[in-house]
């Protein structure tokens, strides 16, 4: 069994050796053990954990994957596969040194089959890309993780990622068919395929979203869908917070089931408006983006439902973006809203909570108290929907004490999300950041059943190991919370989710 | 099964709650009689019973309506059935949050009624709803008809409470409709015909009911035209929530006149939808030689989910290939049965590539040989285009022939190690299921 505290710091000697049998897998070029190249992988998206790996290498093949793996398991190293690095949870983290597989360099479409609507790809694919590829067909692949412009298909499998069309069409999970994965001994073993239904137990169920614990994909075939006839996008706007968040409830129960139901708060909307100007009111205390699509017969009826839900639920304002133009420029204010944070505060920390969405109006509440009693703003963007809030809680880190209440008022925002019957993620992961929470929803015995699991897969605990379950972080150097929006983001060019 | 045990499980949960002698003819499997039947009245005696099993070492059978028993491998040792239809409550339904928790032992009909009084649907359809429970249901991983668009129970099970087969209550997933907290447990237990845990609770994604609904058929005199006519539905920009294609033996079971295959299809949705929709297929199904379309009665539904077969089955094999090889792998088995001299009906959720065939004979009964010869011949068809086939019925003669799970490959290695991890005494349904699991 792996244990951390028996490792010691590698020699210079043995760390020269490692890197000439990494050298003969992979390729000189493949491999990074300079510090300085490491550093570039030293966190994911939450800057909150940084750790660094003794080595990088960028296998091109689940043979080399492999073959890497078996190596850390002579030598007993813990390793961990790595796509883009936009995960928002510390996932990918070499949490306790060792071995970053990057699968970057594994990025192909290898089979697209129309007839059949899948697609074989690699792991380091960007989901993007894959819309892109089979688009000209009338083809895309649905989950939308709003970094889908960098993020890999690998790293949305082990996070089971999901994005603001999940509502109508599912997460990653609801997607994936099969799967090559090499296990954490350096097997290399089939899980489903390209049919419905496999022999046995799901395992192909149960490895999305194991957040690496389980293997490494190295093929993922994942179902591709038609593109719709029509889209329909709405923005309504609130004078009351409540009345939006009685909005969402109220759409659902006139039985329909729209593509993505997103809220905007005020704070949020000011911050889009001063950025970009994407048309949303100022004034307004919240706003909802709904989408519908599916067929041109029928949208028109069926917008019109959603307009009468929102005005009976006291909407100010409900509007159809007149054409295709508004309707991006009415999404670019939903997408950019992180870069836009930028312009209001010099950090902030996002949450990623999920509750029933008929307690959406109680909650929000609670979540603008709690932030209000530590002193703080809070600015929400979020899949409201599917109940998946994101609170982001603006602050200064060069303020002596307000990092510590960040992270105080993160957690009474995960314990509210538990104690109103939710999760303490919905599309991010647990990671590192939320290990330490996962006892607010799921008992010992619970937790115990999944050790078991990962036992079946993982016995030797080497592959990603310090991730999910509850743990000490002696290994981790705890940096600041703070998140500071890159470049492209404060452009509105990309989005954290 | 060890001496005192029935009288520990009486105290434990009733005696007018423990079956034994004659009463258990309901039970009786394949010939087999189990040792008692027990009806645990809450979680926490589901608990108690496995607890007590466990330390005795006797195998327990999870029981739900009983309309999946006779599936998997023939138990060598019967043991304890383990009834949960005393725990049949519908738990929670809050129509906005479109979730609804409920007990395992409920029946699919009663959750259905249950929700459609208030607007809702569990869009999950297997045969058999009067008596299939949730929990059976789950563990068998059933579906009907409308998982062409609305999937099965994977993409419908947000959250699970079981008990381990050492007796402790675990939950798994949660009860909101995206979730991504630990692993996915619920995933783990869908299609485990109970090997790895007992189902008690689940908490379901709901949809609200549609508009409309509608069924249409298109006879064809070939099922090849047929088949050509599932490819231009798919590539079509219809949305049907059902695409079943039937050769003129299933079609004729369920009593509809097809000179050579029936195409059927479902559309749900807004009234000027389904309209539409049922014209368009008209027109792509006409230009590939179907004949008009015209709607069936809604009775139609559950029968589709059980396949079809006509009086007089006697095996039924279930295949999962791709859709665009459905209605070949139909016309080729259909031919390898007929050069051994069998009757076959075959029937296939064709948009999503699962096919069943049923082998009948009107005297009822059949030669183990040729049955077995004709069967492995379609698994191998199956299995040369990636897909894989599983014995669902056949009689014990022709189960010693032919395996009744297709081969896990590498994976089942894995599997076994899940179930040692998780049921180390193995006790939970031994031997039933793949791989010697």
């Amino acid at each position: 069994m792996y244990n951390p505290a028996t490792m010691a710091a590698l020699t210079a000697t043995r760390k020269r050796e490692l890197r000439r049998a990494l050298e003969a897998i992979v390729g000189a070029p493949g491999v990074l053990s300079d510090p300085d190249e490491l550093l570039v992988y030293e966190s994911d998206g939450l800057t909150l954990f940084r750790a660094l790996a003794d080595f990088v290498v960028f296998p091109t093949s689940a043979e080399q994957v492999s073959a890497v793996v078996g190596l850390a398991n002579r030598e007993r190293m813990p390793f961990v596969a790595r796509g883009a690095g936009t995960g928002l949870s510390g996932g990918c983290l070499p949490a306790e040194g060792g071995l970053v597989l990057s699968l970057m360099r594994m990025n192909r479409v290898l089979e697209v089959d129309y007839e059949n609507h899948f697609a074989v790809v690699e792991p380091g694919l960007v989901n993007l890309h894959l819309s892109w590829t089979v688009g000209p067909r009338g083809f895309y692949y649905a989950p939308d993780p709003s970094s889908q412009q960098a993020c890999t298909l690998g790293g949305n499998i082990a996070n089971n990622s999901g994005g603001p069309h999940t509502l109508k069409y599912g997460v990653t999970t609801n997607h994936v068919l099969g799967l090559e994965v090499v296990m954490p001994d350096g097997e290399i073993v089939w899980l489903g395929g390209r049919t419905r239904e496999a022999s046995g137990y799901d395992l192909t169920g149960v490895f999305v979203g194991s957040e690496g614990t389980f293997g490494i994909a190295t093929k993922i075939v994942v179902r591709i869908l038609k593109k719709p006839q029509a889209v329909r996008t709405v923005l309504a706007v609130f004078d009351q917070i409540d009345q939006a968040s009685a909005a969402v409830s109220a759409i659902i129960a006139r039985g329909l089931v729209p593509a993505a139901v997103e809220m905007i708060d005020q704070l949020t909307i000011q911050a889009v408006e001063d950025a970009f100007g994407c048309g949303y009111p100022r004034d307004a205390a919240a706003a909802l983006l709904v989408e519908l699509d599916g067929l041109a017969v029928g949208m028109e009826a069926q917008a019109a439902r959603i307009v009468e839900a929102c005005r009976d639920a006291g909407a100010r304002e409900v509007r159809a973006a007149r054409d295709e133009a508004e309707r991006q420029l009415l999404w670019k204010g939903r997408k950019s809203a992180f870069g836009a944070y930028g312009r209001v505060s010099p950090a902030y920390m996002v949450m990623d909570g999920v509750i029933p969405r008929t307690k959406l109006p109680y909650v929000l509440r609670r979540v603008n108290e709690i932030v209000a009693a530590h002193g703080l703003r809070v600015g929400n963007v979020f899949h409201a929907g599917d109940g998946n809030l994101h609170p982001n809680i603006l602050y200064d880190p060069r303020t002596p004490g307000e990092e510590a209440r960040v992270v105080a008022a993160g957690a009474e925002i995960m314990k509210l999300c538990a104690e109103v019957g939710g999760s303490i993620s919905g599309e991010h992961g647990i990671g590192l950041e939320k290990s330490d929470f996962m006892p607010f929803i799921f008992s010992a015995a619970d937790l115990a059943l999944m050790q078991r699991l990962k036992n079946a897969f993982n016995p030797t605990g080497l592959c990603n190991p310090g991730k999910v379950f509850p743990t000490k972080k002696s290994c981790v150097e705890v940096g600041p919370v703070a998140h500071r929006p890159h470049a492209i983001e404060e452009k509105g060019l990309a989005q954290r989710f | 099964m060890p001496d005192g045990l029935l009288d520990t499980l009486r105290a434990t949960v009733g005696p007018a709650n423990v079956l034994t002698g004659v009463d258990l003819s309901p039970y009786v499997v394949e010939g087999r009689t189990p040792d008692a039947a027990v009806f645990p009245g809450s979680t926490e005696e589901v608990a108690a019973v496995v607890t007590l099993a466990a330390g005795a070492e006797t195998p327990l059978v999870p029981w739900g309506g009983g309309t999946a028993a006779s599936v998997g491998v023939p138990a060598a040792r019967a043991g304890i059935v383990l009834d949960l239809a005393r725990l049949n409550r519908l738990l929670e339904h809050e129509p906005g949050d479109l979730t609804a928790t409920v007990e395992a032992g409920l029946t699919m009909a009663a959750l259905q009624a249950a929700l459609r009084g208030r607007g809702q649907w569990l869009s999950l359809d297997p045969a058999d709803g009067e008596r299939a429970t949730v929990g059976g249901v789950l563990a068998a991983n059933a579906s009907g008809p409308r998982r062409h668009l609305y999937g099965t129970a994977r993409d419908l099970l947000i959250g699970v409470t079981v008990v381990t087969a050492e007796g402790v209550v675990v939950k798994g997933g949660g009860k909101v409709v995206k979730n991504v907290a630990g692993y996915d447990l619920p995933k783990l237990f869908i299609g485990a015909w109970g090997t790895l845990g007992v189902i008690v609770e689940a908490t379901l994604k709901l949809r609200p009911v549609p508009d409309a609904e509608r069924l249409v058929c298109v006879g064809f005199d070939r099922l090849k035209d047929a088949g050509a006519a599932v490819r231009a539905v798919m590539g079509s920009d219809l949305i049907p929530n059902a695409v079943e294609l039937l050769d003129a033996a299933a079609a004729a079971a369920l009593g509809v006149t097809a000179p050579g295959a029936a195409l059927l299809v479902g559309f749900d949705g807004l009234a000027e939808q389904v309209e539409w929709q049922c014209a368009e297929l008209g027109r792509l199904a006409g230009a590939l030689g179907g004949r008009e379309p015209r709607a069936l009665p809604p009775e139609t539904w559950p029968r589709l989910a059980a396949g079809a077969a006509g009086p007089g089955a006697v095996a039924v094999m279930t295949f999962s290939v791709l859709p665009a090889q459905a209605a070949e792998l139909m016309e080729q088995g259909a031919d390898a049965a007929r050069a051994r001299g069998l009757q076959t009906a075959w029937a296939a959720h064709a948009g999503v590539g699962v096919v069943r065939a049923t082998l009948a004979s009107e005297a009822g009964r059949l030669e183990p040989g040729p049955v077995a010869a004709a069967l492995a011949e379609w698994r191998e068809l199956a299995r040369a285009g990636g897909g894989q086939a599983t014995l669902e019925r056949a009689p014990l003669a022709v189960k010693a022939l032919v395996p009744v799970w297709d081969d896990p490959g590498a994976g089942g290695r894995i599997m076994q190690r899940v179930k040692r991890e998780l049921d180390p005494k193995n006790i939970l349904n031994p031997g039933r299921f793949v791989a010697g699991i």
